[in-house]
C-alpha cells in the first residue's frame, strides 16, 4: 500500500486535514468550555468576597442567616453550594456534607467530590478562612458543566473519527482513480514491450492532464512506429536491391570460370563486375548520406548560405547535360534568399532535383530553377514540363527505393528524392511536390535567415560554392 | 617516387603497395601508428599515404598534424572509410593534402598522388599555360588555339586550366568535381562527361591534333601526343 503514490498522497492529505481540524477544535474548545469555566471561577470569587464583607460588618450569626437565605431564595438552586463551618468543625449552615478541610492552603479554587443535598456531586469550591477561625465555602456544582464538556469532547472525537475515515476512504478512491488512468498507460507500455507496436493508450473524452499525457505518448508511439516501418521497409528494399546485381555478378563470374574463355572475355567480365560493384557502392553511399542527414549531426557546421549561389553552382554543372539533351535549363533569383545550412548538402539536394527533372522531362523540355525569398521562408524550385508524377504517387516517391518506373529499366536507385527530403528536414525545412500541369514542381522550403541579423554578427560570410 | 604507406589493413595495404610498385615507385609499408610517425618524421618521402584509424595509439590525423607542426611540407593523402563531409574537412584541416574514401579505385589513388606531386613541384606564378598550339592567358582569362580565340564560360575556363596544369596526367571525375566545382560529394551521374565533351567540342573541333582524351574507366587527360 505504501508503494502506491496515490495512496500516500491521499493519506498525507487526509492527515493534513485532520491536523488542521484538531487545531480548529482546540481553539473552539478553549473558546467555549474554557471561557465558561473562567466565568464560573470569577463569579465564585465575587460571591465569596461579598459574604466575607457581610461577615465583617454583621458577624458570624448573620452570615449563617444570609447563607440559609441564599439557599432558600430559589436562584441557582441546582448548582449553588454554600457551607459555613465553625472553628470547632461544626457545620453552621450550608447544603453540602462530607467536605474535608484540605491540607493545602485555603483561599484556592479546588475541585472536590462532596455530598450535596444528599447526592454526590462534583463541585468547584472556594474555601475561605474567616478571622474567627470559621471557614466559608462557596462553590458550584460542576456536574452540568462537566456534562457539557464531555459532550463537546465527544462531538470533537466523533468528528475526528469520521474525518479520518473519510480521509482513508478518499485515499482509496483517489488511488483507484489514479490507478485506472496510470494502469491504462502501463498496460499499453507492457503490450508494446511485448512486441505489439500498434497498441495505443485509450483516450477518454475528458480533457485533463492525463488525457494530454496520453495523447503525447500516443503521438510519440505513432512516430516510432512510422520510423520502425521505414527501417523495415528499407531493410527489405536493400536486401532486394542487393540481390539483383549480386545475382548478375555471380552468374557472370561463374560463366567466366567455364572452359575455353579468352582473355578478352575475362577482361570484359572483370570490367562488368567492377561496374556492378561500383553501382552497389554508390547505393550504399547514398544510404549513408541519408542516414547522416537524418542523424542531424551536420547541423553543427551550419553557416549562412546564399541560395542563389547554390543554385548557380548546380545549374553550371548541369548546363552541358541539359544542352546535350536539348533541354532548356533556366535559372532565376527572386529577392535575396539566405538560409542557415550547409552549401554542399543544399547543392546536392538541388542537383538531385535537376537530375530528376532532366531525366524524366525528356528531350525538348524546359526546366526552370528558381531561388526565392518569402516572408519567413526561402525556397528552391525545380519545375519541369514533363509528364509529372500522378497525385497518388507523390507522397511515395520520397520513400527510399520507391520508383515510378516499376520495371526498373531506367538507371537509378530510387534514393534521389529521399536524399533531398532528408537534407530539407536536416535544414528544418521540407520537400514539397506539386503539379505544374503539365510537369512537376519540386520545392525545397527552408527557414529564412535574416540578412540584417547577419550583418550585425562578426563573421557572417555568405558561403558561396565555387 | 618514394612513397610511405601507413596502413594496417592487409588487403588495402597489398593493393596500394603492389599498384604503386607496378607504376614504378618505391614503397615502404608500415602497419601501425607509432612506427609510421617515426618514419614519417625521420626520413624523406615524396608522398605519404596513410589510413586514419591505426593500431598502436597514434592515429592518422595525429601523424599528419605532427608532420605539419614540425614544418614538413611532404604531400599527405589520407585514406579512410570515414566518408562524411565532416570527416573529410577534419582530415584536410589537420594538414592532409587530399582525402580519399574507401573503397576506391587504384587509378583514382594514383591520379591523385601524381596531382599532389605536381602541385608541390610547381608553386611559381605563371601568367599563361600552353599545350601544343592551345594558349590560356590566366590574367585575361582568354583562350586561343592556333591563334583563333575560343569563347569559354568561366567554369569551362577553370576546367581547362585544371586539365592543362595537369597535362599529360590522368585526372578523374571526382578530382574535377572537387577542384573545379568545389563539390565534395558524388552526383553519380554523367554530368562531368557531358561537360568534358562540350569543352572538347570547343577546343578540339576543327583543330589537329586532338588534345582532350578520355582514359577509359579512369578519367581524362590533356596531352599533345596521343
Amino acid at each position: 500500500m505504501w508503494r502506491n503514490v496515490a495512496f500516500r498522497l491521499a493519506l498525507g492529505y487526509g492527515a493534513l486535514a485532520i491536523g488542521s481540524m484538531s487545531l480548529i477544535s482546540a481553539v473552539f474548545y478553549v473558546g467555549t468550555v474554557g471561557v465558561l469555566a473562567r466565568s464560573i471561577d470569577a463569579k465564585l470569587l465575587s460571591v465569596s468576597d461579598r459574604l466575607a464583607r457581610h461577615y465583617e460588618s454583621r458577624g458570624g450569626d448573620e452570615l449563617g442567616q444570609e447563607i440559609r437565605q441564599l439557599l432558600a431564595d430559589g436562584i441557582d438552586q441546582d448548582t449553588e453550594v454554600y457551607l459555613l463551618v465553625a472553628p470547632d468543625g461544626r457545620d453552621i449552615a450550608g447544603n453540602i456534607a462530607g467536605w474535608q478541610k484540605p491540607k493545602a492552603p485555603l483561599d484556592q479554587l479546588t475541585d472536590a467530590k462532596v455530598i450535596r443535598n444528599g447526592r454526590p456531586s462534583l463541585s468547584r469550591l472556594l474555601p475561605r478562612l474567616l478571622p474567627d477561625g470559621s471557614v466559608l465555602v462557596v462553590g458550584r456544582d460542576m456536574q452540568d458543566q462537566r456534562e457539557i464538556e464531555q459532550l463537546v469532547w465527544h462531538a470533537l472525537l466523533g468528528g475526528g473519527a469520521v474525518a479520518l475515515l473519510l480521509a482513508i476512504g478518499g485515499a482509496l478512491l483517489f488511488r483507484r482513480q489514479l490507478e485506472r488512468r496510470v494502469g491504462a498507460i502501463r498496460r499499453t507500455a507492457h503490450e508494446i514491450g511485448a512486441g505489439d507496436l500498434s497498441r495505443r493508450i485509450p483516450t477518454s473524452g475528458v480533457e485533463d492532464e492525463f488525457a494530454r499525457l496520453n495523447s503525447d505518448i500516443n503521438h510519440m508511439l505513432d512516430r516510432i512506429e512510422q520510423l520502425m516501418g521505414g527501417v523495415r521497409h528499407v531493410s527489405n528494399a536493400i536486401a532486394h536491391d542487393l540481390r539483383t546485381p549480386l545475382a548478375r555478378i555471380r552468374s557472370r563470374l561463374e560463366e567466366a570460370l567455364g572452359p575455353g574463355k579468352s582473355s578478352t572475355q575475362l577482361v570484359a567480365t572483370a570490367q562488368f563486375t567492377i561496374q556492378q560493384v561500383d553501382d552497389l557502392i554508390q547505393m550504399l553511399e547514398k544510404l549513408l548520406q541519408i542516414a547522416e542527414a537524418e542523424s542531424g549531426a551536420q547541423r553543427q557546421s551550419f553557416a549562412p548560405v546564399g541560395l542563389a549561389s547554390v543554385m548557380t553552382g548546380a545549374v553550371e554543372l548541369y548546363d552541358a547535360a541539359a544542352e546535350a539533351d536539348d533541354i532548356t535549363l533556366l535559372s532565376d533569383v527572386i529577392g535575396r534568399p539566405i538560409t542557415f545550412g550547409d552549401s554542399q548538402l543544399l547543392t546536392n539536394a538541388v542537383m538531385n532535383l535537376i537530375d530528376n527533372a532532366l531525366k524524366y522531362a525528356g528531350s525538348g523540355a524546359t526546366v526552370r530553377v528558381r531561388a526565392t525569398e518569402e516572408t519567413d521562408t526561402v525556397s528552391l524550385f525545380v519545375e519541369d514540363d514533363g509528364p509529372g508524377i500522378p497525385q497518388d504517387e507523390r507522397s511515395h516517391v520520397i520513400d527510399r527505393f520507391y520508383r515510378l518506373d516499376r520495371s526498373r529499366s531506367r538507371p537509378g536507385n530510387g534514393l534521389g528524392l529521399s536524399i533531398v527530403s532528408a537534407i530539407a528536414t536536416l535544414h528544418r525545412g521540407q520537400l514539397n511536390l506539386s503539379d505544374a500541369a503539365p510537369g512537376l514542381i519540386a520545392r525545397i522550403v527552408l527557414p529564412r535567415c535574416d540578412p540584417v541579423e547577419l550583418t550585425r554578427g562578426e563573421t557572417a560570410p555568405v558561403a558561396a560554392p565555387a | 617516387m618514394r612513397c610511405l604507406v601507413i596502413e594496417d589493413e592487409e588487403d588495402t595495404a597489398r593493393y596500394v603497395c603492389n599498384g604503386l610498385r607496378e607504376a614504378g615507385h618505391t614503397v615502404t609499408l608500415v602497419r601501425d601508428g607509432v612506427n609510421g610517425l617515426h618514419l614519417a618524421t625521420n626520413e624523406h618521402w615524396d608522398v605519404i599515404i596513410l589510413d586514419r584509424m591505426l593500431p598502436g595509439g597514434v592515429d592518422g590525423l595525429s601523424i599528419v598534424s605532427t608532420i605539419r607542426t614540425l614544418g614538413k611540407t611532404t604531400p599527405v593523402l589520407i585514406l579512410s572509410a570515414l566518408a562524411s563531409l565532416d570527416e573529410r574537412v577534419r582530415g584536410l584541416r589537420n594538414g592532409g593534402d587530399d582525402y580519399l574514401t574507401k573503397p576506391f579505385a587504384f587509378s583514382e589513388l594514383l591520379a591523385r598522388l601524381e596531382a599532389l606531386l605536381r602541385r608541390s613541384a610547381m608553386q611559381e606564378d605563371v601568367r599563361e599555360l600552353l599545350i601544343a598550339d592551345l594558349r590560356l592567358d590566366l590574367r585575361t582569362r582568354r583562350v586561343e588555339r592556333a591563334g583563333k580565340p575560343i569563347a569559354l564560360q568561366p567554369r569551362e575556363f577553370r576546367l581547362l586550366e585544371y586539365l592543362v596544369r595537369n597535362k599529360g596526367q590522368v585526372v578523374t571525375r571526382t578530382m574535377l568535381l572537387e577542384s573545379v566545382w568545389d563539390y565534395y560529394f558524388d552526383p553519380q551521374t554523367n554530368v562531368i562527361d557531358v561537360q568534358i565533351s562540350r569543352l572538347r567540342q570547343k577546343i578540339d573541333r576543327g583543330f589537329s591534333p586532338p588534345l582532350l582524351h578520355t582514359v577509359r574507366g579512369i578519367g581524362y587527360k590533356i596531352s599533345a601526343d596521343d
